[in-house]
């Protein structure tokens, strides 16, 4: 009789934690759910009952939004900047995060300071030199200048966060790597960069979610509309169709879709990545 | 051939005052098995990292058949290392662990084959080949560190207290095993350690270092027999060589040790060994040279080996196959550590007579800590 009793006085003690995170993903979860019911109504439909659930579930404004609203091309945009851009950020992150792990040099925590301070600067005031700097070199306006300003603007994170995962990666290894022959960049291609796969994964996905959700900059810097990014092209909606809360809806689920995709799809990699090392 | 030559070495670390490696010189013979032996921090290890290239050298030579190798890359040295993480690359299987070094300079892949095949079936590996280490034991990625080293056929193998991260039990086994292959392989051995266990069983000679110096370079016996200094004694040993301060007197013809309120006096052929020694000096006794009971007759110099001491039984330590006796000699404040056969009845407080065997004394000097004479 006293197993129950030890579980039930368990179940007691576990109540306010998961009445937390009930609330919890109320808030969080609501709000999103909320969003992807709408997306599915049809703006009169919102408005004759903002919280109903779907009475027919109108699929096509999926297909409606993609060609009709341009969220093909914000689409596409996105996708050839976020993937350019972390595509770089990993391998110059991972370049650079691998010499300031390993390589004791003159400067070299000068350097490490210096890049790493780059993560303490807010957008909003490089803003203004950003623009004028992408005006003289002609990338403004450009998929290109969006994709230079957020390698350079998220490097420091990147290698913050790859530097103390390989920093864990035991000396030995490259002392044997170095021993069996390997040069320098050979042991970061073969050595580093496989064990650090976890540490990569980590920063390709949170990469990806910030700067595929990234504003600030792609508004300041594009102004044609078939250059603008989805983040630019739901705010677009929202002034081109005055309170079109449904097809608003739709975009916003365009522009969450592959987020959480790649959540999904990496979120345990990601965890490990960040934890490593945390426990020995 | 194998042979390596190191002539004044010295490693001094940026921001550090003080040489890691004071002036470091020895040389190891092809086939030879040589330890490197001392306390954590002594520079052991450096040596080893500057003899395989992983560390520059700031002054000094490290030859290789003749051949100053200081500028050449640790790659080209043609030594093989086992480290005491074992290194093994977590990523790959214990195949490509082996035959990762063997790809890089370029050779056939059927002889990688036959070569891993080869030295994973001489350790025991072959069912494990397409295991990660991750999956293996502690003493399997032992063998499999070793064998990444086999097959690479070096010149030199250096071993950095390859066995440190194994269980006791383990150890041994590890231990012998390691003994035989060398053996087997006969290639040139660098060995560091600090488990003086491993340096008596395992070496050819022992090089002792203490504070970056070489303290003394023998065969094991020999060094655990003549130690150089009080360092090598006590190091050596375990428990260590007890060290007490003792008075050398001459009376009569004869030559007499005042420990404490007690004189001994030292058998006749011995005073010529310490022809013109007087004062305090540092007696250094082992353990095992304290005897419980002694032979017949005995307690006259002249004619026997041991003189018998009254002492009192501090503690008794029974370890099984033998008992650990500390004792205090009347007068004199410094234990005494004996080492006596299990069956004693001695017990604490119990007043004993203790036989010291006199063929088997140390003498330092407590200045320079210098061995001063053995009788």
């Amino acid at each position: 009789m006293e197993a129950p009793a030890i579980s039930f006085v368990a179940y007691v003690r576990r109540t306010p934690l998961l009445l937390f995170l009930l609330v919890y993903t109320l808030v969080t979860g609501g709000p999103f759910l909320w969003v992807a019911t709408m997306s599915l109504r049809t703006t009169p439909e919102i408005f004759a009952a903002p919280y109903a659930f779907p009475s027919r579930f109108h699929w096509e404004k999926f297909a409606e939004a993609w060609t009709k609203s341009n969220y093909g091309t914000y689409f596409w945009n996105s996708m050839i900047v976020v993937v350019t851009a972390v595509l770089l950020l990993t391998v110059i992150g991972a370049m650079g995060a691998h010499c300031l792990a390993r390589y004791r040099f003159r400067g070299s925590r000068l350097v490490r300071f210096v890049i790493l301070s780059g993560m303490i600067l807010p957008p909003q005031l490089m803003i203004l030199s950003l623009f004028q700097i992408l005006r003289d070199f002609g990338l403004y306006n450009t998929l290109t200048g969006l994709i230079v300003v957020y390698v350079a603007g998220h490097l420091a994170m990147t290698m913050y966060i790859l530097e103390g995962f390989f920093a864990q990666i035991p000396q030995d290894l490259f002392d044997a790597a170095r021993m069996d022959g390997y040069s320098d960049f050979e042991i970061f291609w073969r050595i580093t960069l496989p064990i650090g796969v976890p540490a990569l994964f980590t920063t390709v996905t949170l990469n990806f979610i910030i700067l595929w959700n990234e504003f600030l900059y792609a508004v300041v810097l594009l102004t044609d509309d078939d250059k603008r990014t989805l983040p630019l092209g739901v705010m677009h909606f929202m002034g081109s169709h005055q309170l079109d809360v449904g097809m608003l809806a739709t975009g916003l689920m365009i522009t969450i879709a592959p987020i959480i995709l790649l959540y999904a799809c990496f979120s345990e990699t990601m965890i490990k990545g960040m934890t490593a090392g945390a426990v020995r | 051939m194998g042979v390596v030559a190191i002539n004044g070495l010295t490693k001094r670390y940026s921001g550090s005052g003080e040489a890691a490696v004071k002036d470091v010189s020895l040389s190891v013979a092809d086939g030879e098995f040589m330890v490197l032996l001392g306390p954590s921090g002594c520079g052991k290890s450096s040596v080893l990292r500057m003899i395989a290239g992983l560390e520059p050298i700031t002054a000094g030579t490290v030859s290789i058949d003749g051949r100053v190798v200081n500028e050449v890359p640790a790659k080209d040295r043609d030594i093989a290392m086992v480290f005491q993480s074992y290194a093994l690359y977590p990523h790959m299987d214990v195949y490509n662990n082996l035959a990762f070094g063997l790809r890089r300079r370029g050779i056939a892949r059927a002889e990688i084959d036959e070569r891993v095949r080869g030295a994973a079936a001489k350790l025991g590996l072959a069912p494990f080949l397409e295991r990660k280490p991750h999956a293996l034991s502690g003493g399997q990625r032992q063998r499999v560190a070793l064998g990444r080293a086999i097959v690479r056929e070096p010149k030199v193998f250096l071993f950095d207290e390859p066995l440190s991260n194994l269980d006791a039990a383990l150890r041994v086994t590890t231990r012998n095993e390691l003994i035989r292959q060398q053996h087997e392989i006969g290639i040139t051995t660098i060995y560091v350690t600090h488990d003086q266990v491993e340096a008596m069983t395992m070496g050819h000679r022992i090089c002792i270092m203490d504070k970056g110096e070489v303290v003394q370079i023998g065969p094991p016996l020999e060094v655990y027999r003549h130690p150089a200094n009080t360092f090598v004694a006590r190091f050596l040993g375990n428990p260590p060589m007890n060290l007490l301060t003792v008075e050398i007197e001459a009376a009569a013809g004869t030559v007499r040790l005042r420990l404490g309120a007690v004189a001994v006096t030292l058998p006749s052929w011995s005073t010529r060994a310490l022809d013109g020694l007087r004062g305090e000096v540092l007696l250094g006794i082992r353990p095992e040279d304290l005897y419980e009971v002694g032979p017949p007759g005995d307690g006259r110099p002249e004619n026997g080996r041991t003189v018998p001491l009254a002492m009192r039984v501090v503690a008794v330590e029974p370890l099984g196959a033998e008992t650990l006796l500390v004792l205090v000699l009347d007068g004199c404040e410094d234990e005494v550590i004996a080492r006596i056969g299990r069956e004693t009845a001695l017990r604490p407080g119990d007043e004993a007579t203790i036989h010291l065997d006199t063929t088997s004394l140390h003498l330092f000097d407590p200045a320079t800590t210098r061995v001063i004479a053995r009788l």
